[in-house]
């Protein structure tokens, strides 16, 4: 699409003006917010507490603004990520500054003034209540909130202090406030946040922000024969998982409300059986087991496990860096990027891998030939050569790069130039379409480019996506090493080749045999039952060799351990269609559109009970399922554990344990820990 | 342009100064509704989410650092409360316009190709619609598109490239069919 045509069509398009009228009321209920906002900061002297909720609903709006930020926090969980997104991080999360200025000494003050303050708050906050205009009350939920004083104050001591119930604050009698003030200023000393008997005292948890709630309100217990049918979107984001671990490892239980639980199972990868061709993007197997947390209820795995380009082994790559060392490359923020770029990728290399350098500049070069890794020093010592200098001869350079890696051709490897530049990429083949056709002949050939793009100016966005789309590679812009780190080695395989778009999962539940169902996690990628027919609706990628997994809790009819009532008038079961199967828990259903079309194709499987005996060939699906059975236990844990009841650390970290495999990266060594330290976090201001 | 002035009416509302809010958002609706409008294409839900965003607005006003211009603060807020709207509305069908509801927009500049073509950007993800919004319609760049998107700059060339890629197929598509 041109992009002329595109801003013109854009900025010609024709705005009606605002009718007065609604100017007006927006201007007046605008003003009547503003006025309670103010109010409410003078009662807190410090409006430290708007703040505090600003903050929540900053983090809260959408699940995804939320989730994105803190893909960028947590995606490597160093402190030096802090310091890449910082600009942004303040604007959102305004406390931090806050704190700054906040001394040990005035929290304190404020704790003891606390009780004294709320009581007199009292009638004025119903004063206040009563003469907001009445047109306002809509809006009650960001303008009209009551006051909660004491959470206020509480938040002050530590960013993750849990906050009290809303509104129930002022009605609440003296004592029990000065005792949950004492409570929260100990817990906010010892550094936690949460404790674990909250899971069964909910009373004392409230997330912050209330007004856009919708995206953290957990999945309730549905009941088959009043809703059969459950519908969602994949999602192998896992932005949570990290987010979590980097509270955890700062000695903070995770707020509720960034705890994603079905992010903290995508994040692991798990040996779900493969699909056996290129042809069908991904496989699905399903599992049932008891329910660790509930004796009575099952749990039904579903896994879905992507097709991968190399399902035996991570294929070899042959890597030619091609890379810009002309004179605009001598900036900080370009060269040494760069270099230092390449050297993090060269570490997540095995070491069969080959790795050779060209260079362009005033002259194109190769300053290295195919090296094994095996010989990383010769290939450091190369890098660590490269100076800035002269102008840019990039064609010279694009072909010796590719006839360098065609010479080392390996077709079971990945066969991939990747060009680094700041975008100053005036190539001999001035022509663009030109050199699009290069390298997609060059791509027919086994041969793949990638771009990356650092520094800032000049880079040319758009002739660097259309290489790398042509070239089947990505395009990205390295602003800093997490990003490199990020692109080059975290994500590498799964956004070097998407198998399947706009995923969607449909389970419907048979009456005759499920009495209720409960899908763990997936809140903000829930889709309406009529959503999973339209092509229109947007879902989620699965990229090669990824895995998703989604669970879901269901109660057997006539069983126990259900938690809703039969109803008095209907039959138990409803009244099913003849065809109802009696063997089958569920049916399952799946869209997916190739990468390349607009039309979705449904695989469908359905649930039987049979799958509860598993076979002796089958323990390693019947491991997974446990591991994930205990990370989705953890995940309910740290959002309260409504449904898990007294299944506490201590039991997710048993099961975990007997479910490791092999963890050949130590990723599940790694969540036990998370465990333990959360179970010492949660532990602490309990003794 | 009104940047000085701006800046005065801001740290007055910080303030807690009354008029100096209340001049802010006789100076802004307009901006706020721009936004909401592009977002939504119709003025009756336009008008409603520049409500919702002032409101938002008298609230959030408070941590406003300077540390970008007011109007780059304004765009998430606004685009945020747009796709809150959006939501509620496809979670209460029954409030869907009806037909002559959105014919209130005029059209008459407009070819039925762009029309079209607005239509057709409006159907799209909405990240995708947020980057072109922002970076084609409103002309930011993709680095202060990255910041208001708060993602990193190549994830907004993505969404723009993706979008494009789309609008491509569509307007090959019209161009077969007449």
């Amino acid at each position: 699409m041109d992009e002329e045509k595109l801003k013109q069509v854009l900025r010609a398009e024709v705005i009606p003006p605002a009718e007065d009228n609604a100017r007006k009321a927006a201007i007046n209920l605008a003003m009547a917010a503003f006025d309670e906002a103010q109010n409410e900061k003078r009662k807190n002297r410090q409006g430290s507490g708007r703040l505090a909720r600003l903050m929540g609903r900053n983090r809260s709006r959408t699940g995804g603004w939320n989730m994105r930020k803190s893909y960028l926090l947590g995606g490597v969980a160093t402190a030096a990520v802090l310091m890449a997104v910082s600009i942004t991080t303040l604007r959102l999360y305004p406390q931090p500054q806050y704190f700054a200025k906040t001394t040990g000494a005035e929290q304190l003050a404020h704790s003891q003034a606390a009780p004294a303050e709320s009581q007199a708050a009292k009638p004025q906050v119903g004063k206040r209540k009563a003469a907001l205009p009445q047109a306002a009350q809509p809006q009650a939920g960001q303008a009209g909130e009551p006051k909660r004083p004491v959470m206020e104050l509480a938040d002050q001591s530590v960013e993750q202090a849990p906050p009290l119930p809303q509104g129930g604050l002022v009605r609440a009698p003296l004592p029990s406030v000065v005792d949950r003030i004492s409570e929260q200023m100990f817990r906010g000393q010892s550094k936690s946040a949460q404790a674990p008997s909250d899971a069964t005292r909910p009373s004392h948890y409230q997330d912050v922000g209330r007004d856009s709630f919708e995206s953290v309100v957990r999945n309730p217990v549905k009941r088959v024969a009043e809703d059969p049918v459950s519908t969602f979107s994949i999602d192998v984001d896992t932005a949570s998982y990290a987010f979590v671990r980097r509270q955890l490892n700062s000695g903070l239980l995770p707020q509720k409300d960034a705890v994603r639980v079905e992010e903290l199972l995508n994040y692991f990868d798990y040996a779900y059986p493969l699909p056996e061709s290129r042809e069908q993007p991904f496989r699905t197997s399903v599992t049932v087991q008891h329910s660790p947390w509930k004796a009575g209820n099952k749990l039904i795995h579903i896994g879905i496990k992507g097709y991968d380009l190399a399902p035996a082994e991570k294929p070899r790559s042959n890597l030619v860096f091609l890379l810009d060392v002309s004179g605009s490359m001598n900036a900080p923020d370009k060269l040494p990027l760069m270099v230092n770029s390449m050297k993090l990728l060269l570490d997540s290399l095995g070491p069969d891998d080959r790795v050779a350098i060209v260079v362009y500049a005033g002259a194109a070069g190769t300053v290295l030939a195919p090296t094994k890794v095996a010989e990383k020093h010769k290939i450091l010592a190369a890098l660590d050569r490269l100076s800035a200098g002269g102008s840019t001869a990039g064609a010279e350079g694009v072909r010796q790069a590719y006839a360098l890696a065609e010479a080392n051709l390996d077709r079971k490897a990945v066969n991939r130039v990747i060009l680094a530049t700041d975008g100053d990429f005036n190539v001999g083949i001035t022509n663009r379409e030109a050199l699009q056709d290069f390298i997609e002949r060059k791509r027919a050939s086994g041969v793949f480019l990638s771009v990356l793009g650092f520094g800032q100016g000049n880079l040319n966005d758009y002739l660097m996506q259309t290489l790398a789309q042509t070239g089947n590679g990505v395009a990205a812009h390295i602003d800093t090493l997490n990003e490199a780190r990020k692109v080059l080695v975290e994500e590498a395989a799964s956004t070097l080749f998407p198998i399947a778009k706009d995923v969607k999962i449909q389970v419907e539940f048979n009456p005759k045999t499920v009495a209720e169902y409960r899908l763990i996690g997936y809140e903000t990628r829930a889709l309406a039952r009529a959503d999973f027919n339209n092509d229109k609706v947007d879902a989620g990628d699965i990229g090669a060799g990824h895995t998703v997994t989604a669970i879901y809790e269901i109660t057997p009819l006539g069983g126990e351990s259900g938690l809703i009532e039969p109803s008095r008038y209907q039959a138990p079961g409803g009244t099913p269609g003849e065809t109802a199967l009696a063997d089958e828990y569920a049916f399952l259903k799946i869209r997916y559109k190739l990468p390349d079309q607009d039309r979705s194709t449904l695989v469908t499987t359905p649930i039987t009970v049979a799958e509860e005996n598993l076979g002796d060939g089958d323990a390693p699906r019947a491991r997974e399922a446990r591991w994930a059975t205990a990370v989705a236990g953890f995940g309910q844990i740290l959002t309260g554990g409504k449904y898990t009841a007294a299944y506490g650390y201590d039991e997710v970290i048993a099961l975990a344990q007997g479910a490791k495999g092999d963890d050949r990266f130590g990723y599940r060594a790694e969540f036990i820990n998370l465990v333990r330290l959360a179970r010492s976090a949660s532990a602490l201001p309990r003794n | 342009m009104t940047e000085p002035t701006d800046r005065e009416l801001i740290e007055g509302a910080r303030r807690g100064e009354r008029g100096a809010f209340e001049a802010l958002l006789r100076q802004h609706y307009d901006t706020i509704y721009r936004i909401a409008y592009k977002w939504c294409g119709n003025r009756e839900d336009a008008q409603d989410i520049t409500q919702t965003a002032c409101i938002k607005l008298a609230r959030a006003i408070g941590s406003f650092r300077f540390e970008s211009a007011f109007v780059t603060w304004l765009y998430p807020l606004v685009i945020n409360t747009a796709k809150d709207w959006v939501k509620a509305r496809a979670r209460h069908p029954a409030a869907e316009l009806s037909e002559a509801d959105r014919s209130v927009a005029p059209v008459a500049e407009a070819t039925v190709y762009a029309k079209q073509l607005l239509e057709r950007i409006r159907a799209l993800p909405a990240r995708e619609r947020e980057a072109i919004t922002l970076v084609f319609s409103e002309g930011l760049s993709h680095r202060e598109a990255a910041r208001v998107m708060a993602c990193g700059e190549s994830t907004v060339s993505w969404y723009i490239h993706q979008a494009r890629q789309k609008l491509q197929a569509f307007r090959e598509r019209e161009s077969r069919h007449g």
